[in-house]
C-alpha cells in the first residue's frame, strides 16, 4: 500500500509540474520584458556623452568639489577685454608674444599656455607658505623606453611637496609635437575648473607657479592630448602624505583594465650545430637522391619482426585463459 | 481508496491537457516598444548655437548662410580664411585651435591674397581603449550608440582632447573625415604632420602637384618603400608643394595603408584656381558645405560642398577598443588583421552615418541655382552614388577637367577607391536636370551603403533639399507626410532592438512578437506521452503487485457474475 501512495504522490507531482509549467512561462515573458529595459537603462549611462558618472570615478577628472568650496567667483570668460588685465606671468617660460587673456590664461603665437596659475593666492587651508620649491619636469616619447607598452611619458611619475608649498614647475617638452602638464583636482576656488594647466609644442620649455593647498592629497598629472595620456603620459603629485594613489601610472600603480598577453611563436636564432645538421639532413636526402618509400619499408620490416615475436605471445594468452 | 484517487487524477490529467492544447492555438501577443523606453536623442543637436547658421562676417570674412541643423562654427571658417595668425584672439578662442594651426603670410604675387601657407595636422585617436574605465575615449558617434575606433588627421588645436573636463567627448575638433584642405596653386603651401599618435604615420599628397624630393625637408611623397622613413610619434615632418594645376585631390596616410587609410587617416585637398584676392578657407573642418568659397568658384557657382564618402570595418576599429598597449595593436594590425577576408560595416558621408548626415550634410539647394559637389570616394570598394530627382553634369575626373563638348549627365555616379569626380548640380525643374522641388535623397546605390553595419537605414544616405522642405531646425520637413525621423535617433534603433515597422499602424501588426506562453505542441505531446507511459507502468506494476488479489477478486467477481446468473437462471 506504502508503494502505490508514493506513486500517486509522483504522479500527482509531474500533473502538478505539467500544469504549472504553463503558467510559470507566462512570468517568464513579462520577466524578461522588465529584464530588458533595466539593461537598457545600464546602457544609457554608459553612453551618456556628458560623461559625467564615468569621469568622476576615474582618473581624468577626480572631482574634489564635494572637498573644496563651490565659490567661482574667479571664473572669467575668456570674452574680457585684454587690456584692462596686468600681466601676471612676464618674467614666466620664455613667452616673448604672448597674448594675454586673462588672469588664468597665457598664451603665445605659437600656442605656448599657462592656464590656472597662482602665484599669490593663499589656500584657506594655509596659513602661510611652507616652502618654495622648483621642479623641472621632462616630457617626450623616449621617456616612455623604460615602460614597455608606453608611447608617451615624463621623467618622473610622482613627485612629493610638502602642504601649502609653492611650486613652480618647469615643463620641458623635448618632442616636436605638443605635451601638457595637466594638473586636476585643485581646489576651485582657486584655480577655474580645478585645473593647472602647461602646454607647449618642442622643443620648448614653460613655466608656471601654484600653492598646493594645506591638505594631504594626491593630484592626477596627465597630457590629455588623445590617449597620451593612456600610452604612458601620466603622474601623480603627492602633498604630504597624500591620499588615494592615482590608477594606471606606468611604473607605478596598476592598470584599471589590463590587456592580455600571450606568447608569440615568432622566429629565433636557433643553436648552429643543431641548425647546420638539419640542413645537412635536407641536402642529404636532395642531394642523394634516397628512396623516399626506403623508409617506410624498413618501418614495415621492423614492424613485421615484431609482429614474430609477438605471435608467441599471442599464443600463450588464449592458452593461459584455457587453463584457468 | 488509492484506486479512487487514480482515477481522478487521470482524468484531471487529461481535462488539463485539453485546455493547454487549446490555449496553444493562439499565437504570441505582439510586444511593442514604448517609446519612452528608448534613449532619444534632439534630432538636431542642441549643442550648437542656431546663430551659427546665419549669413555673417567676422574679422572681416564674409560667411554665408548654411541653414541646416549643425552648420560649421563660423569662428572656424574666419581662422581658416584668415589664417590663426590674422584673427583677433576672441575669434581665435572660440576656435580652439592651436595660433600656429594655419599661418598665412606674404603675398608674393601682389594679387591681394597670401601666398606662403602653413598648415599643422596633427594625429588623434577616436573612440580608443583606455586603461582607467572599461570604454573608449573620446568618443564619437558616427550614429547613435556607433562608436568605431578611429583614427584622424585633426587641425594643430590647444587645450583638452574632450569637450571639457567632466566629459568623454572628443573636442569638435577632432572628428571624423579629416579636414578638407584648400590651396591655390601657385601658393608655396607647407603642411607641417605633427605625430602625436603613438605609431608612425606619413602623408601621401595624392593629385596633388608636389614634388618628389625636398632639399630641405627630404621625401615628399609619404612612402615608407620609396621615399621616406616613417614618421615616429613625437616627430614632425614638413610636406612642401607648389601646386601647378588645380583640382579636388586627395591626401592620406601611406604607412601601412590598408589599415591606416580604413581607421580614417584620409581626407580631401583641393587646388583651387589662381585668381586675385583669393583669400580660401583653408580647412573645411567636417566637410560638408564651403561657407567661404574660392572666388572661382563664385564666378560659375551658386553653391560648393564637398562631400567625402568613407567606409570603415569593424572588426579593424575594434583593435585599438580591445588593446591600450601599441606593441598589441600593432601585432593585430600589421600581421593579424586580414584586409582580403574583411568586409566594411560602416559608411559614412563626411564623417557621419544617417541619420547625422540629416544634420550636417544636407544639399540645401533653391530653385534655379548651380551647386558644385566634389566628391571623394575613401573607401576600399567602389561606390555607387544615386542622386534621386536630378541628373548631375561630370566636370572633372580626379582633379582634371573633362572634355566640356563630352562632358555626360549621370543619375548614378560610379567613384572607384580613391577617385574623385566633380559634379555640377543644376536644380532648374525641367524633367531632366531636377523633377522639381523636394526632400530628394542622396546615396550609395550598393544597398549595403545605406546601413550601418548591416542596419537600414543608415550609412552614408543624405538629401538634396529644397528650402522649402526645409524646417526651422534645418532638418528636412517630412512630418507632413507622417513621418517620424525620430526612432532614427535612438542608439536602440541601430542595436537592433526596435522593430521597425510597429508604428505603422494601430495595432503593430508587423511588431515584434512576444514570447509563446504555455507549451507548443511538440513539447505538450512529448510530456503527455511520458505521462501514458508512466500510467501505463504503474498499471502494469500494479497487476503484478497485486496479482493475488486482483486473481482473488476477478475469481470473486467472476464467481458473484455467475451466481447471478445462475440465480437469473
Amino acid at each position: 500500500m506504502a508503494k502505490t501512495t508514493t506513486i500517486i504522490f509522483l504522479l500527482a507531482g509531474i500533473l502538478a509540474f505539467n500544469t504549472h509549467a504553463t503558467a510559470q512561462q507566462q512570468d517568464k515573458s513579462s520577466e524578461q520584458e522588465k529584464q530588458d529595459h533595466s539593461g537598457h537603462d545600464m546602457d544609457q549611462d554608459k553612453h551618456d556623452h556628458s560623461g559625467h558618472s564615468i569621469s568622476t570615478k576615474t582618473g581624468p577628472a577626480v572631482d574634489h568639489a564635494g572637498e573644496h568650496s563651490a565659490d567661482d567667483d574667479h571664473g572669467h570668460d575668456h570674452d574680457i577685454d585684454h587690456s584692462t588685465h596686468d600681466t601676471h606671468a612676464m618674467d614666466h617660460g620664455d613667452m616673448h608674444h604672448h597674448h594675454h587673456m586673462d588672469d588664468d590664461h597665457i598664451m603665445d603665437h605659437e600656442g605656448t599656455m599657462i592656464m590656472g596659475q597662482n602665484l599669490d593666492k593663499l589656500p584657506s587651508s594655509c596659513q602661510s607658505i611652507s616652502e618654495e620649491v622648483e621642479i623641472t619636469v621632462r616630457a617626450g616619447r623616449k621617456y616612455s623606453a623604460k615602460f614597455p607598452g608606453t608611447a608617451f611619458a615624463f621623467d618622473q611619475q610622482q613627485w612629493h611637496v610638502k602642504p601649502c608649498s609653492k611650486v613652480t614647475w618647469h615643463f620641458i617638452n623635448e618632442d616636436s609635437i605638443r605635451h601638457q602638464f595637466m594638473m586636476h583636482g585643485l581646489p576651485k576656488y582657486l584655480y577655474k575648473y580645478g585645473m593647472f594647466h602647461l602646454e607647449v609644442t618642442g622643443p620648448k620649455t614653460v613655466s608656471g607657479t601654484i600653492i598646493v593647498p594645506g591638505s594631504d592629497d594626491t593630484y592626477l598629472v596627465h597630457c590629455d592630448i588623445s590617449h597620451h595620456m593612456e600610452k604612458g603620459m601620466k603622474a601623480q603629485l603627492v602633498v604630504g602624505k597624500g591620499g588615494k594613489d592615482i590608477p594606471s601610472i606606468p611604473g607605478l600603480t596598476p592598470y584599471n583594465v589590463t590587456d592580455r598577453y600571450e606568447a608569440e611563436d615568432l622566429p629565433k636564432v636557433s643553436n648552429k650545430s643543431s641548425d647546420k645538421t638539419e640542413k645537412d639532413l635536407l641536402t642529404l636526402e636532395m642531394t642523394n637522391f634516397s628512396d623516399p618509400d626506403l623508409k617506410n619499408y624498413g618501418i614495415m620490416l621492423i614492424s613485421a619482426l615484431i609482429g614474430l615475436f609477438l605471435i608467441p605471445l599471442f599464443k600463450k594468452i588464449p592458452l593461459h585463459k584455457k587453463n584457468d | 481508496m488509492p484506486v479512487h484517487i487514480f482515477f481522478s487524477l487521470l482524468t484531471f490529467c487529461m481535462m488539463s491537457a485539453a485546455v493547454t492544447a487549446q490555449a496553444s492555438l493562439k499565437l504570441p501577443e505582439t510586444v511593442k516598444v514604448d517609446p519612452a523606453a528608448l534613449t532619444g536623442e534632439p534630432m538636431c543637436d542642441p549643442i550648437i548655437s542656431a546663430a551659427w547658421r546665419e549669413a555673417q562676417e567676422i574679422d572681416g570674412v564674409k560667411i554665408e548662410a548654411s541653414p541646416g541643423c549643425s552648420p560649421d562654427n563660423p569662428a572656424w571658417i574666419a581662422a581658416a580664411v584668415k589664417g590663426t595668425n590674422n584673427i583677433s584672439m576672441d575669434t581665435l578662442m572660440k576656435t580652439g585651435l592651436s595660433p600656429d594651426a594655419i599661418i598665412k603670410t606674404d603675398d608674393l604675387d601682389g594679387d591681394g591674397d597670401p601666398d606662403r601657407i602653413i598648415i599643422k595636422l596633427e594625429i588623434m585617436e577616436l573612440n580608443g581603449k583606455t586603461p582607467d574605465f572599461p570604454g573608449v575615449l573620446p568618443t564619437f558617434d558616427i550614429a547613435p550608440g556607433i562608436q568605431p575606433g578611429a583614427w584622424v588627421f585633426a587641425p594643430k588645436m590647444s587645450g583638452m582632447s574632450t569637450e571639457n573636463f567632466e566629459s568623454i567627448r572628443a573636442n569638435p575638433l577632432l572628428r571624423l573625415p579629416s579636414p578638407v584642405i584648400r590651396v591655390e596653386v601657385g601658393d608655396i603651401v607647407q603642411i607641417v604632420l605633427e605625430n602625436t599618435h603613438y605609431f608612425p604615420h606619413s602623408i601621401h599628397l595624392h593629385g596633388v602637384d608636389h614634388p618628389f624630393s625636398h632639399g630641405e625637408h627630404g621625401g615628399q611623397d609619404g612612402v615608407p618603400q620609396t621615399s621616406e622613413v616613417e614618421l615616429m610619434p613625437g616627430e614632425r615632418r614638413i610636406y612642401q608643394f607648389q601646386a601647378r594645376q588645380p583640382g579636388t585631390m586627395f591626401y592620406h596616410c601611406h604607412v601601412q595603408t590598408h589599415t591606416h587609410l580604413a581607421m580614417g587617416l584620409a581626407g580631401m585637398i583641393i587646388v583651387e584656381e589662381n585668381r586675385p584676392n583669393n583669400w580660401l578657407q583653408t580647412l573645411n573642418i567636417g566637410a560638408g558645405h564651403v561657407r567661404h568659397p574660392s572666388v572661382a568658384v563664385r564666378e560659375q557657382f551658386d553653391q560648393e560642398y564637398d562631400l567625402h564618402y568613407h567606409a570603415m570595418d569593424k572588426q579593424l576599429g575594434e583593435i585599438i577598443q580591445k588593446h591600450n598597449d601599441p606593441r598589441l595593436i600593432a601585432r593585430d594590425m600589421n600581421r593579424r588583421y586580414d584586409i582580403t577576408d574583411s568586409t566594411e560595416d560602416y559608411f559614412t558621408l563626411n564623417g557621419l552615418s544617417f541619420p547625422y548626415t540629416l544634420r550636417e550634410s544636407l544639399i540645401i539647394v533653391e530653385p534655379d541655382q548651380k551647386i558644385k559637389l566634389r566628391l571623394l570616394n575613401s573607401g576600399g570598394e567602389q561606390i555607387a552614388v544615386h542622386t534621386h530627382g536630378h541628373h548631375a553634369t561630370i566636370t572633372h575626373y580626379d582633379g582634371v577637367e573633362h572634355n566640356p563638348m563630352a562632358q555626360i549627365m549621370r543619375d548614378v555616379f560610379d567613384i572607384a577607391p580613391a577617385q574623385r569626380l566633380d559634379l555640377k548640380l543644376e536644380t532648374v525643374n525641367d524633367g531632366k536636370h531636377s523633377y522639381g522641388e523636394g526632400d530628394w535623397l542622396i546615396h550609395d546605390h550598393r544597398e549595403k551603403g545605406i546601413t550601418t553595419d548591416g542596419m537600414a537605414e543608415g550609412g552614408s544616405m543624405s538629401s538634396i533639399v529644397y528650402t522649402s522642405y526645409l524646417g526651422k531646425d534645418g532638418m528636412p520637413k517630412v512630418s507632413h507626410f507622417g513621418i517620424d525621423l525620430n526612432k532614427y535617433f535612438t542608439k536602440e534603433y541601430f542595436e537592433r532592438r526596435l522593430p521597425i515597422w510597429q508604428d505603422l499602424d494601430e495595432w503593430a501588426s508587423l511588431g515584434s512578437p512576444g514570447e509563446r506562453t504555455g507549451l507548443d505542441t511538440a513539447t505538450q505531446n512529448l510530456l503527455l506521452n511520458v505521462l501514458y507511459g508512466l500510467l501505463a507502468g504503474l498499471l502494469i506494476y500494479l497487476i503484478f503487485s497485486r496479482w493475488g488479489q486482483i486473481k482473488q477478486s476477478a475469481t470473486a467477481a467472476i464467481a458473484r457474475l455467475k451466481s447471478p446468473k445462475g440465480s437469473n437462471q
